[in-house]
C-alpha cells in the first residue's frame, strides 16, 4: 500500500470504529465514497455523501453510495436537527469556504461530528515553512496555491480553542504521528501529523 | 478497486431500423378526473431483447413534444433518428445488448396513442375536448397497463425520463413503488413554479385565440396552425438558454425572402424559431398541446400538505436525479428539492448536476458526462 493509502486507511478505520451499526451518516467531502461504502458493507449504515466534484459523484454512483453534488451548506440546511447520528468531515474542513458555518450546522443535524485534519502545527510543517517560506504540500494535499483550491491551515491548538469558545464538547481526540498511523498523545500540537475528533454540541 | 472510467466519445453502435407498434387495451381506463375510456391505444417502440425472467426492461418516458420514437430510424433514408438515439443503442449508456428498452407514447398524445384527436366510438367523430382531462398519473397508469398486460413485466429495471418524462418517472415510483428498481428523472420538477405555468398559459392562449381552433372542434387538416406554431416558438425559447442561443445563433443574419420585407426573418434565431413552429404543426395536434401542458401545470407532488415527503415516502427505487445548471425552465433547485425530500425520507437517492450551456434541452444532447452518469447508475 502506498503511503497515501495507509494515511487514508487509518483515518477511515478510526472513524468506522466510532460509528454504530445502522447509524445515519453524512460524509461531507465524501470523495469517491470509500468510507460510506465501507460503513454500509460492515455496519449497514444509511449514508449520504456530499461533494462538489462531478467525477467524485460519478464514482459514488458506481459504488451504489448515495451522493449529492453541491455545497455542504445548502444540503445541511435541508435536514432537521439531529437527523444524523454522525456527520463526517475527514480532511475536508481545511478546504471549506466557511468552515465554522459547516461545523456549526453539522452539529445541529448530527448528534456527533467526526472531524479530522492534518495538523499544521506539526513540527515538520513548521520547519518546512521556516526553510522554504511555503505551505508544505504532500501526497495527500498535493495542491500548491497555484491550483486555486482554498486551504486553511488548522492546528490542534487553534481548533481546540475554537471548540471551547464555541461550546462544542470534544468527546474524543485521537492524535497520530507524522505517519498518520501511530498514536501520539503527548504535545500533539507539535508532534501530531493528524488529529481526529468526535465532537458534540 | 477503481476501474478505468469508460468514455462514450465514440458511438459504439446503432439500433438501426425500428418499427412502432400499437398496444390496444380493451379494458376501461379510469382517469383521475373520474372520467373513463372504454379502452385505449398506446403507441410504443422497443429496442433490445426482453430476457427470459423479464428483468431487464427499461421504460423511457418522453417529454411534452417527444414521442415513442426514441432511437433508430424508421426508414434507412431517414435523416433524423429517434430523439434519444445518442444514449440508447448497443454499447451506449442505455445499452440495448443488455436492456430491453421500451419507449411509450403517452395517453392524450397525438402520435398514434389515444388522445383528443382519436375517434370517439360513441360519436364516430374525434373526441376533441370531450377527451378526459389527462394527468401525469393517468399517463403512468396507461403505461403500467402496457407493461403488465402488454409485456407481462411486473418489475422494470429502471424508469428514465427528462422534463415531462421525469414527472412520469417520479409518478411511476409513487403509483407503483414495487414495479421499478431504479428511477432516473432528469431536468424535471415535483411541481412547476409560476413562471413555467405562465409560459404554458401563453402557449394555450395562443392556440385558443386562434379563430381556427373553433373551441377545439377544428378540422384536423386545418387546425389553429398560427396559434400552435407561436406556442411552439415561445416554448422552444424556454428549452434553451441565453448563452446557448448566443453560441448557436449570435446575431447571425439570414437573407430574408419574406414578402413582408423588413419584418420577415432577419436574424438566424428568428428563422430557426419559425422553422420550429412550422415543422411542429405538421406533427403535433393543438388539442394535445392544450391537454399535455395542462397535465404539466397540474402536476404537484407537494400536494395539499405542501410536503414533498408525503408523496415520496412510498418510493422504493434507487434514485438518481440529474439537473442542469443552465436549465431555467425546470431549474436545478427544483431537481435538488426532489433529492432533499427523498433523503429526508431515508431513501437511496443521489443528485448530480451538469454544467452545460444549452438550458432545459441539455439532457437531449451529446454529453459524455451524462452518458457516464447514466452508464454507472444502470450498471
Amino acid at each position: 500500500m502506498t503511503r497515501t493509502g495507509i494515511k487514508r486507511e487509518t483515518d477511515l478505520q478510526l472513524i468506522s470504529d466510532w460509528i454504530e451499526p445502522g447509524n445515519r451518516v453524512l460524509d461531507i467531502g465524501c470523495g469517491r465514497g470509500i468510507l460510506l461504502e465501507h460503513l454500509h458493507q460492515t455496519k449497514a449504515t444509511y449514508g449520504i455523501g456530499v461533494d462538489t466534484d462531478l467525477s467524485k459523484i460519478q464514482s459514488c454512483i458506481k459504488r451504489g453510495v448515495n451522493a449529492y453534488q453541491g455545497e455542504a451548506e445548502s444540503l445541511l440546511a435541508q435536514f432537521p436537527d439531529r437527523f444524523f447520528d454522525w456527520v463526517v468531515l475527514s480532511r475536508t474542513a481545511q478546504e471549506l469556504g466557511n468552515p465554522v458555518e459547516v461545523i456549526t450546522e453539522a452539529l445541529r443535524v448530527g448528534k456527533h461530528l467526526a472531524i479530522g485534519f492534518a495538523n499544521y502545527g506539526y513540527w515538520k510543517n513548521r520547519a518546512a515553512l521556516l526553510k522554504t517560506g511555503n505551505v508544505s504540500t504532500s501526497n495527500v494535499f498535493p495542491d500548491s496555491w497555484k491550483s486555486g483550491t482554498p486551504y486553511h491551515p488548522i492546528s490542534v491548538n487553534s481548533f481546540e480553542a475554537f471548540c471551547q469558545k464555541a461550546g462544542f464538547t470534544i468527546e474524543r481526540a485521537i492524535y497520530l504521528g507524522g505517519d498518520w498511523k501511530s498514536p501520539c498523545q503527548t504535545f500533539p500540537n507539535l508532534r501530531a501529523g493528524y488529529a481526529l475528533y468526535a465532537l458534540a454540541q | 478497486m477503481e476501474l478505468e472510467p469508460r468514455t462514450f466519445e465514440d458511438v459504439p453502435g446503432e439500433v438501426g431500423l425500428v418499427e412502432w407498434k400499437d398496444f390496444v387495451s380493451h379494458k376501461p381506463l379510469r382517469f383521475e378526473s373520474g372520467e373513463q375510456l372504454p379502452g385505449f391505444t398506446l403507441r410504443y417502440e422497443t429496442y433490445g431483447k426482453l430476457n427470459a425472467d423479464k428483468s431487464n426492461a427499461i421504460l423511457i418516458c418522453h417529454a411534452l413534444s417527444g414521442d415513442h420514437h426514441a432511437a433508430g430510424v424508421h426508414r434507412l433514408r431517414d435523416r433524423k433518428t429517434g430523439w434519444w438515439n445518442n444514449i440508447i443503442g448497443p454499447g451506449k449508456p442505455i445499452d440495448t445488448t443488455r436492456f430491453f428498452v421500451i419507449c411509450s407514447n403517452c395517453i392524450g398524445g397525438c402520435q398514434g396513442s389515444s388522445g383528443p384527436s382519436s375517434i370517439n366510438p360513441e360519436t364516430g367523430n374525434p373526441y376533441n375536448l370531450d377527451f378526459p382531462i389527462v394527468t401525469i398519473a393517468d399517463m403512468v397508469n396507461a403505461q403500467h397497463r402496457l407493461m403488465t398486460d402488454g409485456f407481462g413485466i411486473e418489475r422494470l429495471f429502471a424508469v428514465i425520463g427528462g422534463s415531462m418524462g421525469g414527472m412520469q418517472a417520479l409518478q411511476w415510483a409513487i403509483s407503483y413503488p414495487d414495479a421499478l428498481d431504479r428511477l432516473l428523472p432528469l431536468a424535471t420538477t415535483a411541481r412547476q413554479g409560476a413562471q413555467t405555468i405562465a409560459f404554458n398559459a401563453v402557449g394555450r392562449v395562443s392556440i385558443i385565440q386562434d379563430p381556427d381552433w373553433n373551441d377545439g372542434n377544428y378540422d384536423h387538416d386545418h387546425g389553429p396552425d398560427v396559434g400552435l406554431s407561436v406556442a411552439r416558438m415561445m416554448a422552444h425559447i424556454t428549452y434553451l438558454s441565453d448563452k446557448g442561443m448566443d453560441e448557436k445563433f449570435g446575431r447571425e443574419r439570414v437573407h430574408s425572402t419574406d414578402a413582408r420585407g423588413r419584418f420577415g426573418a432577419e436574424f438566424q434565431v428568428e428563422s430557426y424559431l419559425r422553422y420550429q413552429g412550422q415543422s411542429f404543426i405538421n406533427r403535433f395536434d393543438a388539442n394535445t398541446y392544450l391537454y399535455l401542458t395542462k397535465a404539466l401545470d397540474q402536476f404537484d407532488l407537494y400536494g395539499s400538505s405542501g410536503k414533498l415527503e408525503d408523496a415520496l415516502a412510498v418510493v422504493k427505487a434507487r434514485t438518481l436525479v440529474i439537473g442542469f445548471t443552465s436549465d431555467w425552465l425546470f431549474p436545478p433547485e427544483q431537481n435538488r428539492a426532489i433529492v432533499h425530500a427523498l433523503l429526508r425520507c431515508g431513501k437511496q437517492a443521489s443528485y448530480a448536476e451538469l454544467d452545460m450551456s444549452l438550458g432545459h434541452d441539455s439532457f437531449l444532447v451529446h454529453t459524455p458526462e451524462l452518458y457516464e452518469l447514466v452508464h454507472r447508475f444502470l450498471n
